[in-house]
């Protein structure tokens, strides 16, 4: 029970943490909030300014923004885009589900992919295939996803000619969706795989040397038995904190993915606003990650309460 | 059960299985953690060996690159801010051509490296400090510091890094001297952990106790006896926080959040991209950065993975010891 109620305090804490970031950022940062807000190439008299503080509420004492800054928050309402002219909330509902999906089938063929691959690399890290992918993974975490993704919309599509280049879908039909989306989520699940590979690697190797496994191996199981029945079950625990952990950072490494395929999600409508200044919509991207990041790793914890039971068990 | 028993025990286990399965004794005798036998010995001998290797490339790679950052003009044959005709093949005279302002590709690329490597170590640095100041408070002090700390540790965890790094740049100029303290700032919690831990076992050893019952204050003890201890645990973690912190740099400077007059690799690739070197077909622009970011990365991260096998072993050995 003070294990939930510790886990909750910090969820929370969290969550406080990020909306007063979200809150004071704009505030602290040098330059006029106002100007900021529409931008340095829209001139606009000293009047209309006055009038744009009055209605942001700048010119009221700190914890009264704040207060407001709340309930607009629990009225799903993020602040308006100058630039793209349409409120910060609809532009990014719009973009985060083709984003949420793109990021969820990747990170789940991705975690397959890097456990499977990683307990029988673990498994016989002596072979000369473990080695192989042993290497091949590590090369792959350590290239920036942007990388590979520019190097394989070259070779692919570029080159060979095997896939579209850009966007989402010619006609919103599920084939032309799968054949555009198929070259990114293959660089994303391939990055996504090699965080996977290298922890499951290490569980299993250590899951291995435990007695239970002996045993298994005395009471006359096969090789493949063993690691499927009994390992992995166990080695597979530290994979879903990572996946959880690695959420955020799987997210933002959509987001490069997305540019370089010019894909109409987060990613692009993100890098749109850095360019553009926007910073109503950079902040509102940032809020709706930063949560998307919370929800995952609360789903996480209760999963694993949910496959260990060491956890649900006081101890 | 007393480690002797377990021995026999698991040496008889051994014994019946060799009997019936002989090809499998190495396995069976590697299964075997806490009293490794003459077999297991050579595997990991043998893995030590490869990993030794991967090592020695890893240096050998990190030291070209320092030398590629520290004295750039043995390399490079112009300056990076010198101008020649814009998009140029690759010649003799200019290697890997030229880019959209006519600059030398690859002069750029060698002064580039003293860019990135210099936001990486000094991001590191930052976060290494930060992360073993509070690593050693939390373990030493323990009790309700170590829980708010490590509470505070587990709330940052979850802030996604890069999106808050993105919203920030784009309110301040871009410029290293920012990008450095941020990725620094937002990246030194599994370095905390990793501390905090490490403090915990040290301070039950004998020569703590010892100083304490000598009247040494807290921190006299925290920077003489135990900081000098916690080397092994660091240094992997710097190297590898310098490698994320480079990837860090490498993605920011891509989405134009970088100082356009420091040119570093992340730099070079974003103009390749968005300023016609891909729709050119301009491979030798836009690879080699990308290539050196990776090479480099992989040392650094190679020498890191390196060092925290090398800190695991010796941490066995001291329990062993024991």
């Amino acid at each position: 029970m003070s294990g939930i109620a510790r886990k909750g305090t910090r969820y929370l804490t969290s969550l406080v943490l990020i909306i007063i970031i979200n809150f004071t950022l704009p505030r602290l940062m040098p330059g006029d909030p106002v100007k900021n807000l529409i931008g340095e190439d829209v001139y606009v008299s000293e009047n209309v300014m006055e009038e744009l503080r009055a209605k942001l509420g700048l010119d009221r004492p700190l914890y009264e923004q704040f207060t407001s800054f709340l309930s607009d928050l629990l009225h799903l309402d993020l602040g308006y885009s100058y630039h793209l002219h349409a409120p910060v909330a609809e532009l990014l509902l719009d973009r985060l589900g083709w984003t949420l999906l793109f990021v969820g089938v990747s990170a789940a063929i991705g975690a397959f992919m890097g456990s499977l691959l990683g307990a029988l690399a673990g498994w016989r890290p002596e072979k000369k295939t473990s080695r192989f992918t042993g290497l091949a993974f590590v090369v792959l975490s350590c290239t920036p996803p942007y990388f590979l993704a520019l190097l394989s919309l070259y070779l692919f599509s570029f080159r060979l000619g095997f896939f579209p280049s850009k966007g989402f879908y010619d006609a919103p039909e599920i084939g032309s969706i799968l054949h555009h989306l198929f070259l990114p989520v293959c660089v994303m699940s391939v990055f996504s795989a090699s965080r996977n590979f290298l922890v499951m690697r290490g569980s299993v190797i250590q899951e291995k040397e435990q007695l239970y496994a002996l045993y298994a191996r005395a009471k006359g199981l096969k090789d493949i038995s063993i690691l499927f029945r009994h390992i992995i079950k166990n080695a597979s625990l530290p994979i879903i904190t990572l996946l959880a952990l690695d959420f955020g950072f799987l997210f933002s490494g959509a987001l490069f993915i997305e540019i370089i395929f010019s894909l109409n999600g987060m990613g692009t409508l993100i890098y749109g606003a850095i360019i553009g200044k926007d910073y109503p919509l950079l902040q509102g991207a940032f809020l709706v990650i930063a949560l998307t990041a919370l929800i995952a790793n609360m789903l996480a914890d209760l999963l694993y309460g949910l496959i260990d039971p060491r956890v649900r068990r006081p101890a | 059960m007393s480690p002797e028993a377990a021995h026999i025990e698991s040496s008889c286990i051994t014994e019946a299985c060799t009997e019936e399965y002989s090809e499998k004794k190495r396995e069976i005798s590697s299964l075997n953690f806490k009293f490794p036998g003459e077999l297991l010995f050579k595997i990991s001998g043998r893995r030590k060996g490869l990993k030794g290797q991967l090592n020695r490339g890893g240096i050998f790679l990190f030291v070209f690159f320092l030398f590629m950052a520290l004295f750039p003009s043995f390399l490079a044959p112009y300056a990076p801010n010198e101008r020649f005709t814009p998009y140029k093949e690759p010649s003799w005279d200019h290697f890997l051509g030229t880019n959209d302002i006519g600059n030398d590709i690859f002069s750029e690329l060698v002064y580039g490296s003293r860019i990135s490597m210099t936001v990486g170590f000094a991001a590191a640095l930052v976060s290494t400090l930060i992360g073993a100041i509070l690593g050693i408070c939390a373990g030493y002090f323990r009790g309700a510091l170590d829980e708010l700390l490590m509470g505070f540790t587990d709330v940052v965890l979850i802030i996604p890094k890069i999106p808050l790094i993105i919203v920030l740049g784009a309110y301040l100029q871009p410029s290293i001297w920012i990008l450095i303290p941020v990725l620094g700032l937002l990246s030194w919690e599994s370095t905390a952990r990793v501390t905090r831990s490490k403090t915990l076992q040290l301070r039950e050893a004998g020569y703590v106790k010892s100083a304490r019952c000598m009247g040494f204050s807290s921190w006299h003890i925290m920077s003489t006896d135990i900081f000098p201890n916690l080397y092994n645990v660091l240094l992997p973690k710097f190297m590898l926080a310098t490698a994320s912190a480079m990837i860090s740099e490498a993605s920011l400077s891509f989405l134009g959040l970088s100082d356009i007059s420091m040119k570093s690799w992340g730099t070079m690739l974003s103009f390749a991209f968005f300023r016609g070197g891909f729709i050119r077909d301009m491979w030798w622009w836009y690879t080699p950065p990308g290539i050196c970011i990776t090479l480099c990365i992989i040392s650094i991260a190679l020498i890191g993975f390196g060092l925290e096998t090398q800190g695991k072993e010796h941490v066995r050995e001291g329990a062993d010891a024991m």
